[in-house]
C-alpha cells in the first residue's frame, strides 16, 4: 500500500499508458497524465521537423486526435508512444511540402530555417555541415512514407515493430521502406555501405 | 560514414520544451479534449465505451400537436425491481411498450429536413454538468462543417477558433454527412435494426474492433440500447422512419424503462428511457414529452464506484450532457 503523501502521482507515474488510455474512457480528466508524459518529446520530435512555430499546433492536435480516438487504443501495448507517433505522422504529413521545402533549401544554401526557428541565437546564422547538406538532399527526395520511417527510427528511436504499429503497416514494409531510404541517404553521403546490397529486398 | 549517425546529429539540438512552453498546449488540449463536454460526458453517457453523442435537436414545432399525446401517457407506480437503489424515491413511471410506441408515431409523422450543403456548419450549444465538477455545469458552443472538415469553437480569448482536425472516420466521431449516410443505410424494420446494432461491429469498442469481442466486451442488449442512444443523438440527420424504428428497437431491449419527470441538466423534465448498466449506474436518454425530441442524457451511480482504491464517483452521482440549441448556419460563429 502506498501511504506517503505523494502517493496519487507516485501511483500514475507507475500506471501504464494503456491503464491511464482506459481509464481515461470513463475519467476524461485521466488523459491529461499521458499529454504530461509524453507531450515533450513528441514536440522536440515535431520541433525538428517542421520547426518551432508548428509544434505547438501539431502538438495539440495530436492528443486531441488521439483522445478522441481512445476508444481504439490497444490496452495490450502498455507504450503508447508508437500510438502518438503514428497521430502525429499523419499530421505532420499535411506540412510536407513546407518540411521539403527547408530540406532543399537547406541543401542549396546551407542555411537550415528549422535549425533556426529554435534557436535563440540571432546573430549567427544556423549553417549546416557539408554532410548535412547531402543528407538534406537525400530527405527531400524521399518518399513521404519511407521518410516517415527513416525519421522515425532516427529522431523517434522506435524499433521497427514500434514503427509498423504507428504506421499501420508490417514490419516487413518498414524494413524495406528503411533501406529504401537509407540507399538514398549513403549515396548522398558519398559513400555506399556494401553490406546494403547484401539485404533481402522486401517489398511490402 | 553512418548515415543513421550523421542523421541523428541533424538537428539534434532541437529542444525539450519546458512546461512553460507546454503550458499553453496542454491548457488547449484540455479545453478542447477532456474538458469539452462533447468528448467527455456525452460519450461516457453514451456507455462505459460510450462514443459520440452529437445532437442537435430541430426546433420543437410540433410541440403543441403533440401535447396531448403526452397526457395519455400511462403511469404506473414502480415496485423496484431492477435492483440497486433507485435515483429518486419517489419516481414515477410510465409503461414502457405504450410510451415507445406513441414515441414511434410520432416520430414516424415528422417532416424531412432539407440536406445542408457540405459547406455549412452545424451549430450545437450544450451543457456538461460532471458528477463531480463544478454545480454550475460547462456551456459549450460548436460548429462542425457538414463534411466534417472543419470545427470551430471560439477560445478563452474570445477568437473563433477553426481546426482542420476532421472527425476520426475510423473512429465514430463522424461528419455529420457521415453521420446521414449511416443512418440511412440502418434498417427501419425494429427487429432487423435491433439485430444490427446488438452485432454492430463499428460500436465494438474494447481494445480493438475484433469480431469476438474480449473481456470486459458488452452484452447485445448493453450494446444495443448505448448504439440506439447514440443513433437518438443525431437528431439534425435522423430519418423520421428510422426514429420510429429506433423507439420501437427500444421497447424490444430487456430492462429498457421509462421514468416520468426526469430532469435534464438545465432544469427540462422530460421522459427518461432508461436501462441500468450493471450494477453500478443508469443511463438516461431524456425527450421531451409530446414531441418526443431528444434533450439529453443523464447517468446516475446507483452505487458508489471506485477507480484504483479511490472513489471515483458517490452514489448517487449525476452526470448530464443537455441539448441547448442547434441548427445549421451559413459560417462558423454564427447562430441560429
Amino acid at each position: 500500500m502506498i501511504a506517503d503523501a505523494r502517493s496519487a502521482e507516485t501511483a500514475e507515474d507507475l500506471t501504464g499508458d494503456a491503464e491511464l488510455i482506459r481509464r481515461s474512457q470513463d475519467a476524461p480528466d485521466v488523459f491529461a497524465a499521458v499529454f504530461d508524459r509524453h507531450a515533450p518529446e513528441l514536440h522536440r520530435y515535431v520541433t525538428r521537423r517542421l520547426g518551432d512555430s508548428l509544434a505547438d499546433d501539431v502538438v495539440a492536435d495530436t492528443f486531441l486526435a488521439a483522445f478522441r480516438r481512445r476508444g481504439h487504443y490497444d490496452v495490450t501495448r502498455p507504450d503508447a508512444r508508437p500510438w502518438l507517433y503514428g497521430i502525429a505522422a499523419n499530421l505532420i504529413g499535411r506540412h510536407r511540402r513546407a518540411e521539403v521545402r527547408s530540406y532543399r533549401a537547406m541543401a542549396r544554401t546551407g542555411v537550415d530555417v528549422v535549425a533556426e526557428s529554435y534557436t535563440e541565437r540571432v546573430d549567427a546564422e544556423v549553417s549546416a555541415s557539408a554532410a548535412h547538406r547531402d543528407l538534406a538532399v537525400a530527405l527531400a527526395g524521399l518518399s513521404a512514407g519511407d521518410r516517415d520511417v527513416l525519421l522515425l527510427i532516427a529522431w523517434a528511436d522506435l524499433t521497427y515493430d514500434e514503427v509498423a504499429h504507428a504506421l499501420g503497416i508490417p514490419v516487413g514494409t518498414v524494413r524495406s521502406r528503411l533501406h529504401r531510404a537509407r540507399k538514398r541517404t549513403r549515396a548522398a553521403l558519398g559513400g555506399v555501405d556494401p553490406t546494403a546490397f547484401d539485404e533481402e529486398q522486401d517489398r511490402g | 560514414m553512418d548515415d543513421l549517425k550523421t542523421l541523428r546529429e541533424l538537428r539534434a539540438d532541437a529542444p525539450l520544451p519546458d512546461a512553460g512552453r507546454l503550458s499553453a498546449t496542454r491548457a488547449r488540449f484540455m479545453s478542447e479534449g477532456p474538458e469539452a463536454g462533447r468528448f467527455s460526458a456525452a460519450r461516457a453517457a453514451a456507455g462505459p465505451r460510450g462514443r459520440g453523442l452529437r445532437a442537435f435537436p430541430r426546433p420543437l414545432l410540433l410541440a403543441a400537436a403533440f401535447a396531448a399525446v403526452a397526457a395519455l401517457v400511462a403511469v404506473f407506480a414502480h415496485p423496484g425491481q431492477t435492483g440497486g437503489a433507485p435515483p429518486s424515491a419517489a419516481g414515477r413511471y410510465a409503461g414502457t411498450a405504450v410510451t415507445l410506441e406513441r414515441a414511434a408515431l410520432v416520430a414516424g409523422s415528422r417532416s424531412t429536413s432539407p440536406t445542408p450543403r457540405p459547406d455549412q456548419w452545424q451549430y450545437s450549444r450544450s451543457m456538461d454538468k460532471q458528477a463531480n465538477g463544478p454545480d454550475a455545469g460547462r456551456v459549450q458552443e460548436e460548429w462542425i462543417r457538414y463534411d466534417g472538415k472543419r470545427a470551430a469553437v471560439f477560445g478563452d480569448d474570445g477568437r473563433l477558433r477553426i481546426s482542420k482536425v476532421p472527425p476520426d472516420p475510423g473512429d465514430d466521431d463522424l461528419s455529420p454527412q457521415r453521420y446521414a449516410e449511416r443512418l440511412r443505410k440502418l434498417p427501419t424494420d425494429p427487429a432487423k435494426l435491433l439485430a444490427r446494432v446488438s452485432a454492430d461491429l463499428h460500436w465494438i469498442n474494447l481494445p480493438v474492433e475484433t469480431a469476438g469481442g474480449t473481456a470486459g466486451a458488452e452484452d447485445a442488449d448493453a450494446r444495443a440500447f448505448r448504439v440506439l442512444s447514440v443513433y437518438l443523438g443525431q437528431q439534425a440527420v435522423m430519418p423520421p422512419k428510422l426514429e420510429a424504428a429506433i423507439y420501437r428497437a427500444l421497447a424490444r431491449i430487456p430492462g429498457v424503462r421509462i421514468e416520468l419527470d426526469v430532469q435534464d441538466g438545465s432544469g427540462r423534465k422530460g421522459l427518461g428511457v432508461f436501462r441500468d448498466t450493471g450494477p453500478v449506474t443508469r443511463r438516461y436518454v431524456i425527450l421531451e414529452p409530446g414531441t418526443f425530441r431528444y434533450l439529453g442524457t443523464r447517468m446516475v451511480w446507483l452505487r458508489g464506484e471506485e477507480i484504483n482504491g479511490e472513489i471515483a464517483f458517490r452514489a448517487g452521482s449525476v452526470w448530464t450532457v443537455t441539448e441547448l440549441a442547434s441548427g445549421i448556419v451559413d459560417r462558423a460563429g454564427d447562430r441560429p
